[in-house]
């Protein structure tokens, strides 16, 4: 799996004069960027949510695949094959997920697990057996975002806390050299 | 932002715990559910079968007397939602409903159409495509087998040689059974799986509550505490000792204070020193604290 591993400058030690004043723009800057960030993965929830609203449909708002691209496509997969790997795709995303929490990494990959799990809809679909099984692929996508999503926003939290505690310090700073 | 240690660590373990063993509850319903279904259609069919055999003999008499008799004991069992018998041309020969006799099938309808998809009916389907599930006009679920009555040798070579040998299919039998009961067992299936659930947040909330409370947030309290009644002067507190990460930590805060004490009493000294006065001190209790325990010394095993 692929993650966007998000970068973060420790905030530098502030300098009076013009120096300081632009380094404590920059706080300021990162700690705008940070709030943003923090509430991205919630598109990737909605984006899954829209999803999941045209597959419960049975994808009746996409046209049918033409019968050539379907013999192409060949066999579709058991229905027990695709629930094996959506088990194994549930505890392998919830398992990295834990291990970027605990290693305090700000990495997330929201989006790419909504690439996912539409691909999980879709070969449930293929198999006919999307109506038993959409509500596994819905509770899985809701619990990897979640968690993705609490990950997200204690890591700009946490980032924005130290910021401000830097941003503070600089200010103190100032104020004793006035 | 979720500040407790306990917080920060309960939410992500419920969310992960939960969201997986739901995950494979919603699974294993589905893979039951097919299996519970194949079962039941399993023993439709069977029942169907038992049906056509109970009635080949009637047939071949044409006994409509006894056939009448057997179609109307059959569907007064509960569970028999509907039981007919239609010729090939699709005519209702006979009915647990009288009113819908000697009327034609509609041949596009769901169990029909597996057979009359193509523009030659088949003559062979396997188990599962001989049934339908749906929900009656009465709005009760329906579990439908329809069963062929073949042609077999007795029939094409008695007396009356009414069907030729070519013909394959003499008419067919369709049996309704309820689904209620598959229904209520699927039903009590997900309420147990929702109460597992619900068990299995409780107790990941419950016992990561408890580990924590026990092996961090405690120690952390007595830490706190300790520390705080240094700060205000009170050196009396005992200080207790803890194992691993935790016992680290308490050292480290054991040694800062006993530190900080030495650091005390030595400038109280030079302090003396330059008055060349006795003056007593100006916390009282490091009267006390002189003759008595010190932070390092007061530590109990835990």
């Amino acid at each position: 799996m692929r993650f966007r591993q998000l970068r973060h400058r420790h905030p530098e030690k502030p300098v009076k004069g013009e120096g300081g004043e632009a380094s404590s723009h920059a706080s300021r800057e990162r700690i705008r960027r940070l709030r943003s960030l923090a509430g991205r993965d919630l598109w990737s929830m909605a984006l899954f949510m829209a999803v999941s609203i045209v597959a419960y449909d049975g994808f009746a708002v996409l046209p049918d695949l033409p019968p050539g691209i379907r013999e192409m496509l060949g066999t579709p997969p058991s229905a027990a094959a695709v629930s094996g790997l959506l088990v194994l795709y549930t505890f392998s995303a919830l398992i990295l997920t834990l291990a970027r929490i605990i290693g305090g990494f700000g990495a997330y990959g929201g989006v790419y697990h909504v690439v996912y799990l539409t691909a999980f809809y879709a070969f449930y679909h293929l198999s006919g057996a999307l109506p038993d099984n959409f509500w596994a692929v819905f509770v899985s996508g809701m619990t990897i975002l979640t968690l993705e999503c609490y990950h997200l926003w204690s890591w700009c939290s946490d980032r924005i806390r130290e910021e401000r505690e830097s941003l503070d310090e600089e200010n103190g700073q100032d104020n004793d050299s006035g | 932002m979720i500040r407790s240690l306990i917080g920060r660590a309960i939410i992500p373990v419920a969310i992960t715990v939960t969201g997986f063993v739901v995950v494979c509850c919603l699974l294993l319903y589905a893979v039951l559910k097919n299996d519970m279904t194949a079962d039941a259609v399993s023993q439709a069919n069977m029942l169907a079968d038992i049906v056509v055999k109970s009635t080949r003999y009637a047939m071949l008499r044409e006994d409509d007397e006894t056939l009448r008799n057997i179609i109307e004991n059959i569907s007064t069992r509960e569970g028999v939602e509907h039981l007919r018998i239609f010729n090939k041309k699709g005519l209702i020969e006979f009915s647990s409903d009288k009113g819908e006799i000697k009327r034609f099938v509609d041949k596009k309808a769901a169990g029909c159409i597996g057979c009359h998809a193509g523009p030659v009916p088949a003559a062979m389907l396997g188990d599962m495509e001989r049934a339908r599930h749906y929900v009656n006009e009465k709005g009760a679920s329906v579990i439908a087998i329809t069963a062929p009555i073949y042609n077999e040798p007795d029939c094409f070579n008695a007396s009356c040689h009414v069907h030729p040998p070519t013909q394959k299919v003499l008419g067919t039998l369709d049996i309704g059974l309820s689904g209620k009961p598959l229904e209520m067992s699927l039903s009590t299936m997900r309420k147990r799986m929702a109460v597992f659930s619900f068990l299995v947040l409780i107790l990941t909330a419950v016992g990561v509550t408890a580990l924590l409370a026990r092996a961090v947030i405690g120690p952390i309290r007595m830490m706190t505490a300790y520390c705080r009644a240094v700060g205000r002067g009170d050196w009396r507190g005992s200080f207790p000792s803890f194992r691993g990460e935790i016992g680290e930590l308490a050292e480290a805060v054991r040694r800062v204070a006993a530190r900080a004490e030495e650091s005390r009493g030595i400038l109280h000294g030079q302090e003396k020193k330059n008055t060349g006065t006795e003056q007593p001190p100006e916390d009282p209790e490091g009267a006390d604290r002189s003759a008595g325990t010190r932070p390092e010394d007061s530590g109990s095993e835990q």
